[in-house]
């Protein structure tokens, strides 16, 4: 018997260690397959998600296939096909450590715990944590939640702040918005708090928007960054360089507009801080 | 990239404190839902050999009906489907009151309780039919027959397939994270939250759930040799 779990120990230890060693950078590994596999939500709209066409798509997808790839693929001289795997948030460290995907390009806030495990491009979204109630519901912003049950993304930012700032809120984790969102649908919890910008893309997603609402200020300041494997500069210069250059000419805007314009199907007005807050990230060429 | 294991993460701070937490509430939870499943896997498992049709056709269809659908299924149906059935005032005092415990509780009893009741029906269904015969013999009813003789004995035949049983049911608890139970998968993910070492969270979960299955499987295994039946069993294991 004890044998027998000594064996075990050592073989799972052996694989976890024995996984990733196999060393390729990750441009040369999109050079030798022609591919950038991209870990995306499936269920974060407007980010990532699926779309009634049962299509992928989304401004961070957009932001790969038009900005990144085809810097990436001008330096390597070849074109670069863009591929999509499912992420979440307990799964995208262990899927770029793994060398399952290459780059997690979805809503994934920029931590400095984070920074430990991974490294980021530089910050492509600014937003902050809000709460989506029921319209009319007593709950106007963090100082109303002692007590209320909240339910939040397990595995995000939110869930960490709520239980550090209010522990007396009873704090309900689910693993994507969904199912969340069903359970305040239904009344298990009386706020869903996420990062504002993503509770606007999903009440636009509801079958009755103007019953719901997105209150309270910004609690809490979530930058998102595209997240990829430590220590590959070259690779995260180039990821780097589509996003400066987008910015720069424009296209970044235009992909704003397309997701978060007045027009679009969760409006979020890009405020004119937050708009010099990107550019001034953009050094020069 | 060369992954940096950092398996201090594991003791400093709070983790060590959520993993046990999540280990309580995971054997809470485990228990009740065996109790309710051992329960449920009995009756049913009893009855789907009894003489009578109607009560064999109860038993199947609660058999097939549960075992066929995936359990995440019925985490959901237990969290989201059931209580919009509750008058609201209930509604509320359930959701203040662990309500997703209680769902996963029921999902996770109620399914094992028809992949336990096939157990059962299998080990009554391997004891001759003379037995049976022998105790309605003596004067039994149908009833006193099993409560008696049938079920006890087929109780001592099960215990290896009803342990296997048990471990899963033990593991699947996790399923109840979907619905929020804070149980030991849920607490690594929150460790790996908070320290983006999803790695080394998931082996400390993995070795928990190894350790407990072990030590669940050796106190099994000599359960089995001290209820063994001399001359029922072909050999000792």
């Amino acid at each position: 018997m004890r044998r027998a779990l000594a064996v075990v120990l050592t073989l799972a230890l052996a694989l976890s260690v024995a996984a990733p060693a196999f060393a390729e950078t990750t441009l040369e590994k999109i050079n030798r397959t022609g591919t950038l596999t991209i870990g995306a939500r499936t269920g974060s709209p407007p980010f990532a998600f699926v779309n009634k066409q049962n299509e992928w798509v989304g401004f961070s997808i957009d932001l790969v296939e038009q900005a990144i790839a085809p810097a990436i693929s001008r330096k390597l001289g070849k074109p670069v096909k863009v591929e999509k795997k499912e992420s979440t948030p307990p799964t995208r460290i262990p899927l770029l450590s793994s060398n399952a995907v290459d780059l997690i390009a979805g809503t994934m806030t920029d931590t400095r715990p984070r920074r430990e495990s991974v490294d980021f491009s530089i910050t492509f979204f600014v937003t902050g944590a809000q709460f989506l109630v029921k319209k009319g519901s007593p709950i106007h912003g963090i100082q109303d939640i002692a007590g209320k049950r909240i339910a939040a993304q397990q595995g995000s930012t939110n869930a960490r702040i709520i239980r550090e700032r209010v522990p007396t809120a009873q704090l309900r984790e689910f693993p994507d918005q969904p199912a969340a969102f069903q359970a305040l649908a239904q009344g298990q919890v009386d706020a869903f708090t996420n990062d504002g910008i993503q509770l606007y893309g999903l009440r636009a997603k509801t079958p009755n928007p103007g019953e719901w609402e997105i209150v309270g200020d910004f609690y809490s300041y979530e930058p998102y960054g595209m997240a990829m494997r430590k220590n590959e500069s070259d690779f995260r210069h180039l990821v780097n360089v589509g996003l400066m250059e987008a910015m720069e000419s424009g296209k970044y805007f235009e992909l704003y507009d397309k997701w978060f314009g007045p027009r679009s199907e969760a409006p979020y007005p890009l405020t004119a801080e937050n708009k010099r807050f990107l550019l001034l990230q953009v050094v020069p060429k | 990239m060369k992954y940096e294991f950092n398996w201090s993460v594991l003791w400093s701070g709070q983790s060590g404190g959520w993993l046990l937490q999540g280990l309580l509430t995971t054997l809470e939870i485990s228990a009740l839902a065996w109790l309710l499943a051992a329960a449920l896997g009995m009756v049913s498992g009893a009855m789907r050999t009894v003489p009578w049709r109607l009560l064999r056709a109860a038993a199947t269809f609660y058999v097939e009906f549960f075992r066929n659908v995936p359990l995440l299924v019925w985490m959901f149906f237990w969290y989201f489907g059931v209580p919009p059935l509750l008058p609201r005032p209930v509604q509320d005092w359930l959701f203040n009151h662990g309500a997703e415990f209680w769902a996963g509780m029921f999902a996770l009893g109620v399914y094992h309780g028809a992949r336990m009741s096939e157990v059962i029906r299998s080990g009554i269904q391997s004891i001759p039919k003379t037995q049976f015969e022998a105790s309605v013999a003596m004067g039994l009813t149908t009833f006193q027959a099993y409560r008696l003789v049938i079920v006890p004995i087929a109780l001592r035949l099960i215990v290896p397939p009803a342990t296997s049983e048990s471990l899963n049911l033990l593991k699947n608890s996790s399923v109840a994270l979907t619905i929020s139970v804070a149980e030991l998968t849920f607490q690594t993910r929150q460790i790996e939250t908070y320290t983006a070492k999803a790695i080394e969270a998931l082996t400390a979960g993995t070795l928990i759930y190894l350790v407990l299955c072990l030590g669940i499987a050796a106190v099994m295994a000599r359960v089995e040799r001290r209820f063994a039946i001399p001359g029922l069993i072909a050999r000792g294991g």
